[in-house]
């Protein structure tokens, strides 16, 4: 049974030193879930007849039906060293073997990488998963990017190696030298997103950040763990070992030497990694699969593991799991590797405050953040929601970075959209309760102070999706998280039953809070619409949406791509346009903006609340801007960071800032909606050339302005050769040899096309890399699933956007005018474009 | 042909004998609504003139004056404007509107009395007038300073400026509008008190004493009617005055005010003692 108490947690909290806050991230398959419940077995939640197989943190139905983690789920853990010594290798001093490991496992489908972001952000440390025999996949990448890209230091298991005995049936040194391979590419991942202030974070066995195991068999070991045992037998220093038993190092042992040649007078000597671990591995492997009864108990007394008589009667994979499971407990070898050698908050508070708050880096709430202080002002980011059991409710699930969450304590919540000294997103209410997230229980908890996760009840009715809580007055928001994926993919939902309607509104409502990235909107025709990241993505929503949130029956419309509008060229003539009274005259040019700039505001690389004098060094130096014009850039959009820029190029124009604010939402409004088909805009430049104005603000206020702008921005890009960008999915397939062909003509048909193709070295499997537009995906699992009698396993994720081929999005003939008139007609437009001429007035 | 016709700045009574004439035989009357409105109601005028009145918002007449024109260069349209069609409003689009048509409309426009010439009833002389200014509804964003320039300009001449107070009718609501959607706000007018806080706050700002705490101005409500309102202090003063009903005006003392204006407006003052010792200290003998 649950071998700790809420108590005893509650008072490893107080001790920053002695917490683990870690997200378990791979990629889709790889056996997070999996791995996680031997963590789970240790702390004595799951029986250990059931571990590997229960998946205890996949708490939903239909997680465990799919065998895919969609949500990720927090537990906490209670963790020991195996050995107390070993606390003196902890970076910082630790005097308590108790460590308090609270760890969130992840779903490892692209579809669902939002919710990897949610996690992220709470956590300190991660436990990269990699199969030994997949290697490094598209989506391993992508959480590393963003586990980096948060300052979270990662830790490696590489999982799975039981297949790469039973199945592939390697010898010790092809998989030594798999190992390596793997070790290899996620280090080149590691050293893309080098971060100066995290420092150097590449996995190394001999340093022990990298563990081997099998999750389902529920073994593992790290280098250390070996070289713990035979420091004694060699009486060598235990890191020496380390060093000594893995990469290119022997053991002679004619000479009792250690050497750095693999040969000895023309004998080919065993690598010591092979050797001194590996081979007990495979000796039980060996004996055990082969039914060598009595090798087996030789091996067992030799390697002192004791089986009960019912054990002892196993046989074969059964036993198998049995001994190395004793042998070598994958408990064990995580928690070392994590107590060891990831952060506790206390540390890396340190070094992620800037990175994780907006506000000055001296004011109370920075420092308290950085010292990880219980006593300081309360600061706590609401990562995501998780639904409750009571319906339509959430708990707010986040962390404390400074001070104490309480229950009964009255904090500011502050929205995404919350400014210092506004009153806009922004409540003053009483914590209702505070919880401990266990897994699929949740256990009610008196006060949380820094550096734990936690949960909170009566949050959610003021928070949409994520947000700050704080108790300073002066406290800037958290840094609000940025998406690696986005809702490319949209269908329409309505009801069967018309009495049902204010259930769906509710029920969309619902269902945008317990997703980070799902977009729920209702478009002027009074459709509504669910957006989300891809075809699983969205499926999974509006089964919720149908099956809980809203519960009621549901029709579900095909999906739709979501299609920005740009333009090609730089507009033919100056745009003009007057306001309604015709005292005012904006003119403007619109012209493409970069793809590398529109990337990088994407990816927030480039973001409204830089400095701007930075900023304008940055596109200046990077981008070939001009730095006048990079000092002019009076505002991003839509919703004030997207990829379009206003830029003013206007000389000696009086009272200009006097409608700078009018402009300004006028191209907001604008952006949001393009001329073209009312899809947002994007790497759109608008150049300000000119602008007369009324002498009298009376006569030039937003009524009068507003307006104006968002016309002379309709006819600036309706001159610039408007374009329609369509997504476009990376592919990645997993595919044997022999089913390749398939995979080329279901793409070919698709529009796809193949961009990379490798083998993996030493399997028979073909990493296929290939690009795939969103708008060709429906369907494009079952079609490639036929086409290679079910060999191939796609990931699709969203790439980049391209210029939808086929001609002028004007031109109601071409495949672009096509896709425009069904999207007006959708949206209850005219069917076709209106002409600049709309927007435009003769001077 | 296309009649603009002032309505002067009361009641329905104040438009002119030949007005009347051309209203009750027009084909179509259109009541311009928005740069300022009448002390009256609608339905008022309706009944006075025996007629029908078709109501012409902003709306219509910057983006729809097409439908007011139609068919004006054979039938009369007669366009009513609040106080003088070319006074404080901005009715010259219209009429160039007409001139561009094709054919072109004639016009005719019969003049009326304006708030920029009702205001000598304060008793500030007309000839000693600079710009008149308007003056907006601040928002926590917006706070265009520029009438602070214009009022500094006739200050260093010593005149006075006629502020005209924003008024918004039928305005949209901006942060709607910037969201694709026209929702009209309820109808707000600005008042003296309101002026003179506004430009209290935009010369903390700027700190060059020209409407601050001590200037002399004057504030004037519904005038023309039979309750019209004057009240005369220092800005500060004005900021807690309490005129009514709209429509408000303010008038900022120029520093050559003139003995003879200084003993009539000074029966309006709030406060005559203080009135007198500040118009002794910084006004007089600036002639």
């Amino acid at each position: 049974m649950v071998n700790f108490t809420v108590e005893e947690i509650r008072l490893l909290m107080d001790e920053p030193r002695n917490i683990r806050n870690m997200s378990v991230i791979a990629h889709v398959d790889h056996g997070k879930s999996t791995l996680t419940d031997s963590l789970v077995q240790r702390a004595g939640i799951i029986s250990a007849k059931n571990a590997g197989s229960a998946r205890f943190t996949d708490t939903r139905p239909d997680e465990q039906e799919r065998g895919v983690t969609i949500k990720s789920t927090a537990i906490s853990l209670f963790g020991q060293l195996a050995e107390e010594a070993d606390l003196k290798d902890i970076p910082v001093p630790t005097t308590k073997n108790e460590f308090l490991v609270n760890l969130i496992d992840s779903p490892g489908h692209v579809d669902f990488s939002s919710e990897v972001t949610a996690a992220l952000r709470v956590t300190d440390g991660a436990l990269v998963v990699v199969d030994t025999i997949e290697g490094v996949c598209v989506q391993t990448e992508t959480v590393l990017r963003q586990a980096l890209g948060e300052r979270i230091k990662p830790v490696v298991i590489i999982n799975k190696v039981d297949r790469a005995l039973l199945e592939l049936q390697l010898s010790k040194e092809d998989l030594f030298q798999n190992f390596s391979r793997v070790i290899e590419s996620v280090n080149v991942v590691i050293a893309t997103y080098f971060d100066k202030t995290l420092g150097d974070v590449q996995v190394q066995p001999d340093k022990g950040t990298v563990a081997f195991g099998s999750g389902l068999h529920g073994w593992a070991f790290t280098v250390r763990q070996f070289a713990t045992r035979y420091s004694k037998k060699f009486g060598v220093d235990k890191n020496k070992m380390m060093e000594r038993l893995w990469g290119d190092s022997w053991f002679n042992a004619k000479t009792k030497k250690w050497t750095k040649v693999g040969t000895h007078e023309g004998q080919t000597l065993e690598r010591a990694f092979n050797q001194f671990c590996l081979d007990p591995i495979f000796r039980i492997f060996d004996s055990v699969m082969n039914f060598k009864k009595d090798e087996v108990t030789k091996l067992l007394e030799k390697l002192e593991i004791k089986l009960t008589s019912e054990e002892k009667d196993l046989e074969g994979k059964q036993l198998l799991k049995v001994v190395m499971r004793k042998f070598l407990p994958a408990a064990d070898a995580l928690m070392e590797m994590m107590i060891l050698h990831l952060p506790s908050p206390a540390t890396a508070q340190k070094y992620r405050m800037e990175t994780l708050y907006e506000g000055p880096q001296d004011d109370e709430s920075a420092i308290a953040i950085r010292d990880c202080d219980p006593k300081g002002p309360l600061m706590l980011y609401v990562s995501k929601m998780v639904p409750t059991s009571d319906k339509g409710r959430f708990y707010a699930f986040g962390r404390v970075f400074a001070g104490t969450a309480r229950s009964g304590l009255k904090v500011r919540i502050q929205g995404p959209n919350y400014v210092p000294g506004r009153k806009e997103d922004l409540f003053v209410k009483s914590i209702q309760r505070t919880i401990l997230m266990m897994g699929r229980y949740t256990d009610p908890i008196e006060d949380v102070p820094a550096g734990n996760i936690l949960g909170l009840v009566g949050i959610d009715q003021f928070l949409l999706k994520s947000g700050t809580l704080t108790t300073s007055e002066t406290a800037h928001n958290m840094k609000v998280m940025k998406f690696s994926v986005s809702p490319v993919v949209q269908r329409s939902v309505e009801v069967k039953n018309a009495n049902d309607l204010p259930k769906l509104v509710e029920g969309l409502k619902r269902l945008s809070k317990s997703d980070p990235c799902v977009l729920t909107i209702i478009n002027e025709s009074g459709e509504h619409i669910v957006a989300g990241a891809g075809e699983l993505h969205l499926e999974i929503c509006l089964k919720d949406l149908e099956e809980d949130h809203a519960g009621v029956p549901l029709r579900i419309s095909d999906p739709v791509v979501q299609y920005r509008e740009s333009v090609s060229d730089t507009s033919r003539i100056h745009a003009l346009s007057k306001s309604p009274n015709k005292h005012n005259r904006l003119y403007m040019v619109a012209q493409p903006l970069t793809e590398e700039v529109a990337k990088d505001i994407e990816a927030g690389k480039i973001n409204p609340r830089d400095d701007f004098k930075l900023r304008a060094r940055v596109l200046a130096d990077e981008h070939g801007w001009d730095v006048t014009d990079a000092r002019k850039i009076w505002c991003f959009g839509p919703d004030t960071n997207g990829p379009n820029l206003l830029v003013d190029q206007t000389k000696a124009v009086q009272y200009l800032n006097e409608i700078k604010d009018s402009v300004v939402s006028g191209f907001q409004w604008a952006t949001k909606e393009g001329p073209v088909a009312e899809e947002p805009m994007r790497a759109v430049r608008f150049n300000i050339m000119d602008v007369t104005l009324h002498a009298d603000a009376i006569h030039r206020g937003g009524g009068q302005i507003i307006p104006t702008a968002r016309r002379v921005l309709y006819a600036a890009t309706l001159l610039a050769d408007p374009a329609l960008l369509e997504p476009v999915f990376l592919v990645e397939i997993q595919v044997p040899e022999q089913a390749m062909g398939g995979i080329y003509g279901v793409l070919t048909r698709r529009r796809g096309h193949v961009i990379e193709e490798t083998q993996r070295i030493g399997t028979p499997l073909f990493n296929v890399k290939a690009y795939l537009p969103v708008n060709e995906s429906f369907g494009f699992n079952a079609d490639l699933r036929a086409a290679t009698s079910g060999q191939a396993f796609p990931q699709l994720v969203f790439d980049h956007w391209q210029i939808l081929p086929g001609g002028s999005p004007l031109d109601r003939t071409t495949k672009p005018g096509q896709i425009v008139e069904e999207a007006r007609k959708r949206k209850g437009l005219k069917p076709e474009v209106p002409g600049y001429e709309n927007y435009y007035d003769k001077l | 042909m296309l009649y603009i016709i002032g309505l002067g700045l009361a009641d329905e009574k104040d438009i002119s004998a030949k007005g009347l004439e051309v209203v009750r035989r027009a084909d179509r009357v259109y009541l311009e609504a928005y740069t300022a409105v009448l002390l009256v109601e609608q339905s008022v005028l309706e009944a006075y003139y025996g007629r029908p009145v078709i109501l012409a918002d902003r709306e219509m007449v910057e983006s729809k004056s097409d439908e007011i024109l139609a068919g004006a260069d054979e039938k009369d349209v007669a366009f009513l404007v609040v106080g003088d069609p070319f006074s404080a409003t901005t009715h010259t689009d219209l009429a160039l509107r007409c001139r561009q048509n094709d054919p072109p409309i004639s016009i005719r426009t019969f003049p009326n009395a304006s708030i920029l010439t009702a205001v000598g009833a304060t008793g500030l002389s007309l000839y000693n007038f600079g710009q008149t200014v308007s003056m907006v509804f601040f928002t926590e964003t917006w706070k265009p300073a520029s009438f602070y320039d214009r009022i500094a300009e006739n200050a260093s001449l010593g005149l006075h400026t006629l502020v005209l107070l924003d008024i918004k009718v039928k305005e949209p609501n901006l942060q709607a509008m910037a969201r694709g959607k026209i929702i009209y706000e309820p109808p707000r007018f600005m008042t003296v008190a309101q002026c003179a806080s506004q430009m209290l706050e935009i010369d903390e700002e700027r700190k060059q004493g020209i409407c601050g705490k001590d200037s002399l101005a004057v504030g004037v409500a519904r005038l023309g009617s039979d309750n019209q309102e004057i009240v005369a202090g220092t800005i500060e003063e004005l900021t807690n005055a309490d005129l009514g009903n709209p429509l408000h005006s303010l008038v900022l003392c120029g520093k050559k005010m003139h003995e003879m204006e200084w003993e009539y407006v000074r029966g309006f003052a709030i406060d005559q003692t203080k009135f007198d010792s500040i118009w002794k200290r910084d006004y007089a003998g600036h002639n």
